[in-house]
C-alpha cells in the first residue's frame, strides 16, 4: 500500500474517483437514448461493482435512475473464453482439419539482397504428395501485399529485399511432403550489397533498396522558437540511443486456413485484424470484398504481430486453395515464424534537451531513425505515433521532432504492443535522468516540475488535454506505491554482492488510432436478443487473448441489464459485421463497446414499448437492470427481460439490432506536427526497482509498481491481466530479448536463443488503478493494453543506471551491454588495466 | 512406407493402441491420430511447453517424446487432467477463477504443469515459479498463474 495515499480531490470542477467505498451521490440521469447517431451519448456511470462486497446500496434520490444497479461492470466474473481454454476445447487453427485438406509451405529466401535470375520448382514439385507449387505468374490478382503503401509483393519475381520473401509456395498432402518441397525450390539469387544499418541507409550512395530512396518518409513536430530556448537553457543533454527491436513471441504461431467454394472462398485465421485479410485475399485473388469471408480462428496471441502479417500467409493459403480447390492450411513453425514475421522497429534515438537551472524543460530536440526492414509495412503508422509520443507527458515549450522510416534489408518492423510510443518513451525517460543529475535533483522532483497539469495540459502537438490529467496523479500514487521516498533514503544493500537501483518512467498514450488513421476508425456490432432473453453479440474487433470477448460481453451486459452469462459474444466475421478496422492500439473494447450501446440504444427503441406495456408505464420509464425491465425508481413494479423478450418474439417485433461509431473528426497538421493527434489519451507511471550483479551485468527486476489513470474499469481480472503482461512482456524487451542479425539473417530464432520472461523472472507487481471522469470510450474507460507495457522498460533502465551510477544507452540491457557500459567501472576492470 | 511399430499405452484413463512410423512424436500422436487436439505445438523444440502431458505422472514436452517409446506407460492430457470427461482438475478451476487465462495457447501445458505442482504440495512460491518455468506465456505475466497454484493448493489442503 502506499504510505502517502492523494485523496481525492476536484479537478475543474469534475471529480475524479479513487480505489475505495462505491461513491454515494446519485448516478445522474441518462437521458438520451440516441437512436441512429453515430455519435451515441454515453450512459452514465454507474456505481463500479465490487467482486466481495457491493457495499450498501444508496436510495436513489429521484435525479434520474436509469442505471442504479451496479452490474457486472468493473467486477470480475468468469471470462466467457477460458473454461474452453483451460479445458483444452478451444479450437485454434491448426486444430482444425477438414476431409481433403491440403497443408501448405512457403519457399522463402535465406539471403536479405539479391536480384532474382530465375527460379526452379521442378524438384519440389516431383517430391512425393505434392500437389501444387505456384510463383508469382499464378497469381489470378495483384501480386500485392500492404496494408498502406503496397510497395511488397506477396511472390517476389526479380528482387530479394529480405530474409523470408517468399518464391514459391507449395501445397501437399501432408505437412512434411510441403515443407520438403518447399526446401527442394531453388532460385537462381545473384547478390547484391545491402544495407544493414539505418543510419548507414540514410547517408548518400548507400545501396538502395527501393528504387524511391531508402528514406521513405520523415514526420515532424515543431513548436516554438527553437534558437531563442536553447539560449534560455542552463543544462543540455546530448544523447544518442540504440533501441533494439523485439520479437512478440505470441505462443500459437501464424497460421490459417482457406477454403474455397467456386466463385468464393473462406479464410480461418489467426489474426487481430480479419479486414486486413479480407483486403489482402481479394487483392490478390481479384475477387470483390464480397466474395472472401474472413472468420478469426481463436488466437493465440497477437501483441502487434498479427496485426498486418496475417494477410501474407493467408493469400498464400488463399492462392493454393484457389488453383486446387481444396481446402489448404498453412502453419508456421516456430524457427520461420521467428525469422520471417514482423518485429517492433529498431531506433536510434538522438536527443538534445534542455532544462533551466530549477530544472524546468525549456526545449527538446529528437531524432528517430526507425528501421522499416526490406518493406514499409506499418512503419509509417509507427513512425506517425513514435512522433508525437516523444516528448511524453511533459510540459515543453519549444520542440523539434523530426522522425525518419528508413528502408534496409533487416528484418520487417511491424506493429509490436505500443507501436513506435516505447522506443521513444525509453529515450525521453532517460534523458530526463540526465538532466536531473547534471541538476542535481531527484529523478522523481525532475517530473514533479515538468509533468502536464489542470494548469499546463498543452501537449507537444499544441494539443490542450481534455479531462483531469492525471500525469502527477500517476507519478505520485506509483513511486508512493514503491517507497521511493524511503529507498532513496536508505538504499537497501542487501545481504549479498548485487547493487539495487530504483527508476521511474511515465508515459502518455493516445488512445485508438492517429488522425493518420482516422479513416480507419470506425466500428460495428450487432445484438440480437433471442426469445429466451440471452444475447448475441457480434463485434468487429477481435479477441487475441486481451479480453475483448469478456469486455463487450460486460459492456452488453450492462448495457441491457443483464447478467454477463446470458451474453454470447461470438468471434468475428467479415460477413456480420461492418469492416471496423483493426484491433490495435488498445482501441478493441473502446470501439466495440462504443458500437455496442449504440446497437443496445437501438433495440431499446423497439424493446421499451414493449417492456412499457407489460410494466403499465410509459415507455421512457422503463430501465434494465438486474435481469429485469422495472419502473424507474419503482423496484417493485419489474418483469424479466427474458418475458419482454418473449412478448416481442411472440409479436414479431425485431429484436436484431446494429451498431455504429466512429470518434469525432479532428483536426491535425501533418507538416507541423500540431493539432489533435488523439481523441483522448491515458496516463500511466511505472516504478522499477532493480538488483543488478555488477560483475556478470546481469539485471534481475525485483518489483514494478504501476499506476494508470484507466477511466473506468471494465473487467477488473482483464485489466489487471493487460498490466501484468504487459510489465513482464517490456521487462523481457528491456533486459533479455536480443534480436542479433548478420546481414539480415536472425541468428537466434528458436525460443532456446531468444530469451523471454519465465515464471522464474517474474518481480513482484503492485497495481494502482486511478477511475476518472473525462473523455474515455464505454462508460468512460480508456485503452489499458499498451499504456501497460511502454513505461516498464524505461522504469528499468533507470534503476539498472541508479543502481551502478552510470548510462545505458542500448536497449536490452542484456549482460554484455551492461558490462560494457560499466567499461572501467566493472569491478575487474583492472585486470584489463593492468594488461594494458 | 515407413515401418509401423505398435503401441500401446493408457490415454487419460483408456488403454488404446496405435501403429506409428518410428519418427513419429507423441505429440502428433495425442493430435492427429487420437484427435486430443487440447495439447498444442508452440515450438516443437521442448522450450515453450504448450505440449505439456503427464508421463506416468510427470510433465513432459510431448514434442520431444517418441510415440512408440511410451509402451505401457500412463499418458495424461489436458482433456484428461478431471478425470471424467467435463470435468476440471481443482487447478483449472482456479485458473479460471484468478482471471489466469489469456489468448489459452499456453493454458493446456500450464495446466498440465500446474496440476503437477499441485500435486507436489510445493508452499514456497519462488519454488513453484521455477517448477512452471518450463512453460512459457506471453500474455498474462504469470502472476495469475500463481495466484491459481495458490488457490488450488489451498483447495486440496482444505479438503
Amino acid at each position: 500500500m502506499p504510505s502517502k495515499r492523494p485523496t481525492a480531490r476536484p479537478v475543474e470542477g469534475r471529480r475524479w474517483k479513487v480505489e475505495g467505498p462505491a461513491p454515494t451521490q446519485a448516478v445522474k440521469s441518462r437521458e438520451s437514448r440516441v437512436s441512429a447517431s453515430p455519435h451515441p451519448a454515453k450512459p452514465a456511470r454507474p456505481a463500479p461493482a465490487r467482486t466481495t462486497d457491493p457495499g450498501p446500496r444508496t436510495p436513489d434520490p429521484g435525479l434520474g435512475p436509469r442505471t442504479p444497479d451496479p452490474g457486472p461492470l468493473g467486477g470480475r466474473h468468469v471470462r466467457p473464453d477460458a473454461t474452453s481454454k483451460v479445458a483444452g476445447l478451444t479450437r485454434y487453427v491448426g486444430d482444425l482439419a477438414l476431409p481433403g485438406m491440403l497443408h501448405a509451405a512457403l519457399a522463402t529466401s535465406k539471403v536479405a539482397a539479391a536480384t532474382i535470375a530465375g527460379i526452379d520448382t521442378s524438384a519440389a514439385v516431383a517430391v512425393p504428395d505434392v500437389v501444387s507449387v505456384l510463383t508469382a505468374k499464378d497469381i489470378p490478382g495483384q501480386n500485392l501485399v500492404g496494408v498502406i503503401f503496397t510497395d511488397q509483393p506477396l511472390l517476389v519475381t526479380d528482387r530479394v529485399r529480405m530474409v523470408g520473401d517468399r518464391l514459391a509456395v507449395v501445397a501437399a498432402r501432408t505437412p512434411e511432403a510441403a515443407w520438403a518441397a518447399a526446401r527442394a525450390v531453388t532460385a537462381d539469387l545473384r547478390p547484391l550489397s545491402g544495407v544493414y544499418d539505418p543510419v548507414a541507409a540514410m547517408a548518400p550512395g548507400s545501396p538502395t533498396v527501393h528504387e524511391s530512396g531508402n528514406v521513405f518518409k520523415t514526420f515532424r513536430v515543431i513548436r516554438g522558437d527553437l534558437a531563442r530556448a536553447r539560449k534560455a537553457a542552463s543544462v543540455v543533454v546530448e544523447a544518442e540511443y540504440h533501441v533494439g527491436g523485439q520479437d512478440h513471441a505470441y505462443l500459437e504461431p501464424q497460421g490459417c486456413l482457406a477454403i474455397p467454394e467456386g466463385q468464393r472462398i473462406t479464410i480461418v485465421a489467426s489474426c487481430q485484424c480479419p479486414f486486413y485479410i479480407q483486403h489482402a485475399v481479394a487483392r490478390v485473388l481479384g475477387l470483390s470484398l464480397a466474395a472472401v469471408r474472413v472468420e478469426q480462428a481463436p488466437t493465440g496471441g497477437g501483441f502487434g504481430g498479427k496485426e498486418d502479417y496475417p494477410s501474407e500467409p493467408a493469400a498464400c493459403a488463399a492462392l493454393l486453395a484457389w488453383r486446387t480447390g481444396r481446402p489448404v492450411r498453412l502453419l508456421y513453425h516456430r524457427e520461420l515464424d521467428l525469422q520471417v514475421s514482423t518485429k517492433r522497429h529498431a531506433a536510434v534515438v538522438r536527443h538534445r534537451w534542455g532544462a533551466d537551472a530549477k530544472g524546468k524543460l525549456c526545449f527538446a530536440e529528437v531524432e528517430t531513425i526507425m528501421d522499416a526492414g526490406g518493406y514499409v509495412g506499418l512503419s509509417t503508422v509507427v513512425a506517425e505515433r513514435a512522433n508525437v509520443s516523444a516528448i511524453g507527458p511533459y510540459d515543453v515549450p519549444v520542440v523539434d521532432v523530426k522522425t525518419h522510416v528508413v528502408y534496409t534489408n533487416n528484418l520487417f518492423g511491424g506493429a509490436y504492443r505500443g507501436f513506435g510510443a516505447p522506443q521513444v518513451t525509453w529515450a525521453a525517460e532517460a534523458t530526463l535522468d540526465k538532466l536531473a543529475r547534471s541538476l542535481g535533483l531527484d529523478p522523481l522532483e525532475i517530473r514533479r516540475r515538468n509533468v502536464l497539469d489542470a494548469r499546463k495540459r498543452v501537449l507537444c502537438t499544441g494539443q490542450k488535454l481534455p479531462g483531469p490529467v492525471l500525469a502527477g496523479e500517476v507519478l505520485e500514487r506509483a513511486t508512493a506505491l514503491a517507497g521511493w521516498e524511503g529507498f532513496k533514503a536508505r538504499r537497501p544493500a542487501g545481504d549479498d554482492h548485487l547493487r539495487r537501483g530504483i527508476g521511474v518512467s511515465l508515459v502518455l498514450y493516445g488512445c485508438s488510432l492517429h488522425w493518420g488513421g482516422q479513416k480507419l476508425d470506425r466500428s460495428s456490432a450487432v445484438v440480437i436478443l433471442q426469445p429466451d432473453g440471452s444475447v448475441i453479440v457480434r463485434v468487429g474487433l477481435a479477441e487475441i487473448g486481451q479480453g475483448n470477448l469478456t469486455a463487450a460481453q460486460t459492456i452488453a451486459a450492462q448495457a441491457l441489464g443483464v447478467d454477463p452469462s446470458m451474453v454470447q459474444v461470438w468471434q468475428p466475421d467479415t460477413t456480420t459485421v461492418g469492416d471496423s478496422g483493426p484491433t490495435v492500439a488498445s482501441r478493441g473494447a473502446h470501439m466495440s463497446g462504443m458500437a455496442i450501446l449504440d446497437a443496445v440504444a437501438r433495440l431499446r427503441t423497439r424493446l421499451d414499448p414493449v417492456a412499457a406495456e407489460l410494466l403499465e408505464c410509459q415507455p421512457s420509464e422503463v430501465e434494465l437492470a438486474g435481469s429485469f425491465a422495472r419502473v424507474a425508481g419503482q423496484a417493485g413494479r419489474a418483469v424479466p427481460i427474458s418475458r419482454v423478450a418473449a412478448e416481442m418474439a411472440s409479436r414479431r417485433i425485431e429484436a436484431i439490432s446494429t451498431g455504429w461509431y466512429h470518434p469525432p473528426e479532428r483536426e491535425y497538421d501533418p507538416r507541423t506536427g500540431q493539432g489533435a493527434a488523439y481523441e483522448f489519451y491515458a496516463l500511466a507511471c511505472h516504478v522499477a526497482r532493480v538488483a543488478v550483479d555488477p560483475e556478470l551485468g546481469l539485471v534481475k527486476v525485483e518489483e514494478v509498481s504501476a499506476s494508470h489513470d484507466v477511466g473506468r474499469v471494465i473487467h477488473r481480472d482483464a485489466l489487471e491481466g493487460q498490466i501484468q503482461g504487459g510489465i513482464v512482456q517490456a521487462m523481457g524487451w528491456g533486459v533479455s530479448e536480443a534480436l542479433p542479425l548478420k546481414d539480415g539473417v536472425l541468428q537466434n530464432p528458436s525460443f532456446t536463443d531468444y530469451v523471454i520472461p519465465t515464471s522464474a523472472d517474474v518481480p513482484a507487481i503492485k497495481i494502482d488503478i486511478l477511475e476518472s471522469d473525462g473523455p474515455g470510450g464505454p462508460y468512460g474507460a480508456k485503452g489499458i493494453g499498451e499504456p501497460s507495457f511502454i513505461p516498464t522498460a524505461s522504469a528499468i533502465r533507470n534503476a539498472v543506471c541508479d543502481a551502478l551510477g552510470i548510462d545505458v544507452d542500448t536497449l536490452p540491457l542484456t549482460p554484455p551491454t551492461v558490462v560494457a557500459a560499466l567499461g572501467d567501472r566493472h569491478p575487474h576492470a583492472w585486470v584489463l588495466e593492468v594488461k594494458r | 512406407m515407413a515401418e509401423r511399430i505398435a503401441v500401446t499405452f493408457t490415454l487419460n484413463g483408456e488403454k488404446r493402441s496405435f501403429q506409428v512410423p518410428a519418427g513419429r512424436r507423441l505429440l502428433d500422436l495425442l493430435r492427429d491420430d487420437a484427435g486430443l487436439t487440447g495439447t498444442k505445438e508452440g515450438c516443437g523444440a521442448g522450450e515453450c511447453g504448450a505440449c505439456t502431458v503427464l508421463l506416468d505422472g510427470r510433465p513432459v514436452t510431448s514434442c520431444l517424446v517418441l510415440a512408440a517409446s511410451v509402451e505401457g506407460c500412463e499418458v495424461v492430457t489436458v482433456e484428461g487432467l478431471g478425470g471424467a470427461a467435463g470435468h476440471l482438475h481443482p487447478f483449472q478451476r482456479a485458473l479460471v477463477d484468478t482471471g489466469g487465462v489469456q489468448c489459452g495457447f499456453c493454458t493446456p501445458g500450464v495446466a498440465v504443469t500446474g496440476a503437477a505442482i499441485v500435486a507436489l504440495d510445493v508452499a514456497d512460491p519462488a519454488e513453484q515459479a521455477r517448477l512452471l518455468a518450463g512453460n512459457l506465456c506471453r500474455c498474462t505475466g504469470y502472476t495469475k498463474i500463481f495466484a491459481a497454484l495458490e488457490a488450488a493448493r489451498e483447495a486440496r489442503h482444505a479438503k
